[in-house]
């Protein structure tokens, strides 16, 4: 058993969602006048999920060390991604849109910030015009 | 002389704008429960067809797709829209039963506004042509010596498909097995198929297989013949005296709009069911008028929704509202 | 013979220059809603159903058919540049078709997506034109427990997926069952993990998960680092540009597969594209030479499934024009369409209009060659996409992703859930767990259950059912197989081991 695996973690967040899974289904009919109920599939590929898992955590296989380097950078993309999502129904999809390329360009690529602005701009302006105008797509 | 001629002419056009109340100056909104392409939202679009090519509206229609959760996104969205005097929505019988079986469907018919009640839809009991029932009884005299063998395919258990099995197996005492399939397409394949043994299924659907010779029509469920099938007995005819609940479709606006507004929707559909292509669009369908205004289509609401939460909770659905 | 008549009183209706153009229009229209992830056929049809009202019935049709198979074409090619699914059917073509691209074979993946398309969709013509009656009685010899049994095909294929982890493909698989059952039970109107919010009622589209699983995680991922300007490599040369002979002669099984499994897959109502797609890649990866390398980039997995989501096209109109049976979303609008023209789609359908039927057929041959004359000359194109920094691409494809999924359903409760399973999709790669099978699980899931419960349903609760119809039977043996090969290798290399 390997305390700080990735395999560990994961294995550990799915025997949970598989117990989840399986209180759930006990909710629900198993097997009903008619047939399998709501609860008949939940309930076995639950079990089938904590059994899993369960075999992730005890297993001894030898997994490659994960790189958590960038993950720093990845997350703080996630969560502006997140949270230009989040603003879309306040400022709608351009605003939030551009703003999120800006950050991107100028913080993960660091490019200067006037190249960023021209970047933001020019795509959105870009989307704008594809989408609604030319398609008739409505944008977020 | 003219000034006082042209002030007249003035006051009675404003005049005649007050009584007229209220008059749309953009695009109406329709709003539709299913995705594009999807049976109301086809109506829809067919309405609003119609609805230009018969000028009975100054501008344009407009459909929005709110899909979701059966009608419980368009009706939520709708509730949302309170006040607002430019939108309205189509709705079918999903409106009126989701509520009743699923809690998070949290708005009803009756917290909107009902405008009317445009159309019913009629249905045929179908087996397959070399099936050994040649009427009703036939069939139901032979699920109640077979109880749970013979097999109805059809649509969700809250589906009228559904319903009038309920009602059947009710009154005759009779117990056969009701197998959903979520397209209608797979439906008549299955019973084409010979793996299911009858199904409910609509005049437009079981008409050219009629008419191969693939399908034979036991019953319709309406009351009275339609136009098409005039040698088919009715429920009542065929001997069982069951409620025809009907499948509806109709007209709902947003909460808290005027009066002026619902009676000018109202007029705009009274006046559409008048038109020579809203009766062929019915014939082309094989349709049934079900025009109900306002007051009436509340009432239709009520008697509805209490009849089917007495046979949802026979068929030991649960019933949350 | 009345075949051959039929298709040249055919051809001289396509064949009209009015005709010509509709043709044109309708699969130009489908290959640019093909590239956009997220807006689909289903939507434009529905869209241009006023316009149709104004056109003679057949011109129409043959617009609105072009859309259909032309939507085919145009969403490998987002998959391939981006990894980014064009179209639910595209998600089994990013994965060789993006790692082509990687390895700077762009060029060769789009265009061997377009040959494998035409053929495909050319024997699905074919197919449609010479057999769909009697395909279609057979088609209704499927039901319930067949569908099971083709579902459990398409899972077992799983284990040929797996690549390194067994156990992690299959909890993957596991994630999309559940994933696949959120949602209200058809059967029982029962709510299923919908944590009590109204949009997710209905469950979950496939999109939203495909697209930020796929897309959303793989920016995420390169976002990890700040050097690389550009995103992938620029293709350079005839042969990354376009596919090589040696690239068609190794395809030459894929192209078949695709063309038969599509088209028969096609012609079950009910059975989609996406199915149709990985089962094609299955079997592709099950009988080639160098099956280990599938998912690193190999070409004949682009071939198989783009050939298979378009010979899917000419097998859903089957079922449609011979029984007014639609077998999949964009076939129900065409249904729609026909009634609302005033047609009578059903088993006397053709026989009604043979005019109609033929020229369909005919412009559907002749949009094939459209698309390949329109789609070849464009790929060393559509490869300088790549040539964008990283900077200004993957704002992009965020951005597309996001209109896609709103297009789709106008949510923006989806547009949450797709930066939800961005994320997910970005730890799926860190921990490295595949998430080919997660899309299984969640295309195949919900029918798999419906058809077990369907099927016990029909024999009133016994398993029997499944084996003792000779279709089910077949595919169920077909699935357990699959599931024991790596139990067999196992077997084999502890035995090896004993030995020495």
């Amino acid at each position: 058993m390997r305390y700080r695996s990735g395999d560990f973690w994961s294995g550990l967040a799915l025997a949970a969602l598989g117990g989840y899974i399986v209180s759930a289904a006990r909710g629900w009919e198993y097997l009903g006048q008619d047939g399998p109920g709501p609860g008949f599939f939940p309930l076995w590929y639950g079990i089938a999920m904590l059994a899993l898992s369960l075999v992730l955590i005890f297993s001894k296989k030898e997994n490659q060390k994960i790189e958590w380097q960038g993950a720093g950078r990845a997350f703080a993309a996630w969560a502006a991604f997140a949270v230009s999502v989040a603003v879309l129904k306040l400022v709608g999809f351009l605003i939030s849109f551009a703003v999120l390329t800006f950050f991107i360009v100028a913080v993960m690529y660091r490019r200067p910030p006037a190249v960023a602005a021209l970047v933001a701009i020019g795509v959105a302006a870009g989307f704008w015009l594809v989408f609604p105008l030319a398609l008739g797509v409505a944008l977020p | 002389m003219a000034p006082k001629i042209a002030f007249l002419i003035a006051l009675s056009l404003a005049g005649s704008a007050f009584a007229q109340g209220f008059k749309p100056t953009r695009p109406v909104e329709v709003v539709v429960h299913t995705g594009p392409g999807g049976g109301s939202d086809v109506l829809a679009r067919a309405v609003a067809a119609m609805i230009e090519k018969e000028s009975l509206l100054p501008v344009r229609m407009q459909v929005v797709n709110k899909a979701g959760g059966g009608s419980a996104v368009a009706a939520a969205y709708l509730a949302e829209k309170a006040g607002d005097q430019n939108t309205i929505g189509f709705f079918t019988g999903v409106w009126l039963t989701t509520p009743l079986t699923s809690n998070a469907a949290k708005v009803t018919l009756k917290d909107l506004t009902p405008i009317s009640r445009l159309v019913l839809e009629p249905a045929l009991i179908a087996v397959k042509a070399d099936a050994p029932y040649r009427t009703l009884g036939d069939f139901i005299a032979a699920a109640k010596r077979n109880p749970g063998q013979l097999k109805q395919s059809g649509g969700s258990v809250t589906s009228r498909d559904n319903v009038v099995r309920q009602l059947l197996q009710k009154a005759s005492g009779a117990r056969w097995v009701f197998i959903s399939f979520p397209g209608g397409g797979e439906r008549i394949a299955a019973l084409l198929g010979g793996h299911v043994d009858m199904m409910v299924i609509e005049p437009e659907e079981a008409g050219q297989h009629i008419r191969a010779g693939n399908l034979r029509v036991l019953a319709q469920v309406n009351e009275t013949r339609l136009r098409g099938f005039p040698d088919v007995p009715t429920l009542r005819e065929a001997g069982f005296d069951v409620a025809v609940v009907p499948q509806v479709r109709g007209v709902v606006a947003p909460p808290g709009i005027p009066a002026a507004n619902v009676a000018y929707w109202e007029d705009v559909f009274r006046r559409l069911t008048r038109t020579a292509s809203w009766k062929k669009y019915l014939e082309d369908n094989q349709f049934e008028d079900g025009y109900q205004g306002s007051a009436e289509l509340a009432k239709f609401y009520d008697e509805f929704t209490g009849t089917m939460r007495g046979i949802l909770q026979e068929a030991g659905i649960k019933v949350v509202r | 013979m009345e075949i051959f008549a039929g298709l040249m009183q055919g051809f001289a209706l396509a064949l009209q220059p009015a005709n010509l153009l509709w043709c044109l229009v309708g699969v130009a229209l489908g290959t640019v809603v093909g590239i956009l992830p997220g807006l689909g056929p289903p939507a434009t049809i529905a869209m241009l159903l006023p316009l149709t009202f104004l056109m003679n019935p057949a011109s129409a049709m043959i617009m609105l058919a072009g859309i259909y198979y032309g939507a085919k074409y145009g969403g490998s090619t987002t998959s391939i540049l981006l990894n980014v699914p064009g179209e639910s059917a595209s998600v089994v073509t990013c994965l060789d078709g993006y790692q082509m691209a990687k390895k700077g074979r762009a060029g060769a993946a789009l265009g061997i997506a377009a040959i494998a398309s035409f053929i495909a969709g050319t024997v699905g013509v074919l197919g449609l034109m010479l057999i769909a009656p009697p395909l279609a009685r057979l088609a209704l010899a499927f039901s319930a427990p067949e569908y099971f049994g083709l579902m459990a095909l398409g899972l077992a294929m799983v284990v040929l997926l797996a690549g390194r982890s067994l156990v992690k493909a299959l909890l993957s698989m596991l994630v999309g069952l559940w994933l696949a059952g959120i949602g209200t039970d058809l059967f029982s109107s029962e709510s299923r993990f919908t944590f009590g919010r109204m949009e997710l009622l209905s469950g979950i589209d496939f999109v939203v998960v495909a697209i930020g699983v796929f897309a959303i995680g793989e920016v995420l991922a390169n976002l990890e680092e700040p050097a690389a300007p550009q995103t992938l490599p620029i293709p350079k040369g005839w042969r990354n540009l376009l596919p090589t002979l040696q690239d068609l002669r190794d395809c030459r099984f894929a192209f078949a597969n695709g063309s038969i499994v599509g088209f028969l897959i096609g012609v079950l109502p009910g059975a989609g594209s996406t199915i149709a797609s990985f089962i094609s890649y299955g079997v592709e990866k099950a009988v080639s030479r160098r099956r280990e390398e599938f998912g690193t980039g190999v070409i004949e997995g682009v071939a198989a499934p783009e050939g298979a989501n378009n010979s899917e096209t000419g097998g859903a109109l089957v079922p449609l024009l011979t029984l007014g049976i639609p077998g999949s979303g964009t076939t129900a609008i065409l249904l729609a369409a026909l009634v609302l023209w005033g047609f009578k789609p059903g088993p006397l359908f053709i026989s009604d209009n043979p005019s109609l039927f033929w020229s369909l057929v005919a412009s559907m041959y002749i949009g094939n060659v459209m698309l390949l004359v329109l789609n070849l000359p464009l790929v060393p194109l559509f490869a300088q996409v790549l040539r964008a920094p990283a900077y200004v691409l993957f704002p992009i494809i965020l951005g597309v992703s996001m209109v896609g999924v709103y297009s789709t359903s106008s949510s923006l409760f989806d547009v949450g859930l797709l930066a939800g399973f961005g994320l997910l999709g970005y730890l799926m790669r860190k921990l490295d767990y595949p998430n080919a099978p997660l899309i299984l699980g969640l295309v195949l899931g919900g029918a798999m259950e419906r058809a077990l419960r369907q099927s016990l349903m029909m024999s009133d609760g016994s398993l029997t059912i499944l084996f003792a119809r000779p279709i089910s039977a077949v595919m169920l043996s077909l699935a357990l197989l699959i599931l024991l090969i790596p139990v067999v290798s196992r077997v084999n290399a502890w035995r090896r081991r004993l030995l020495s």
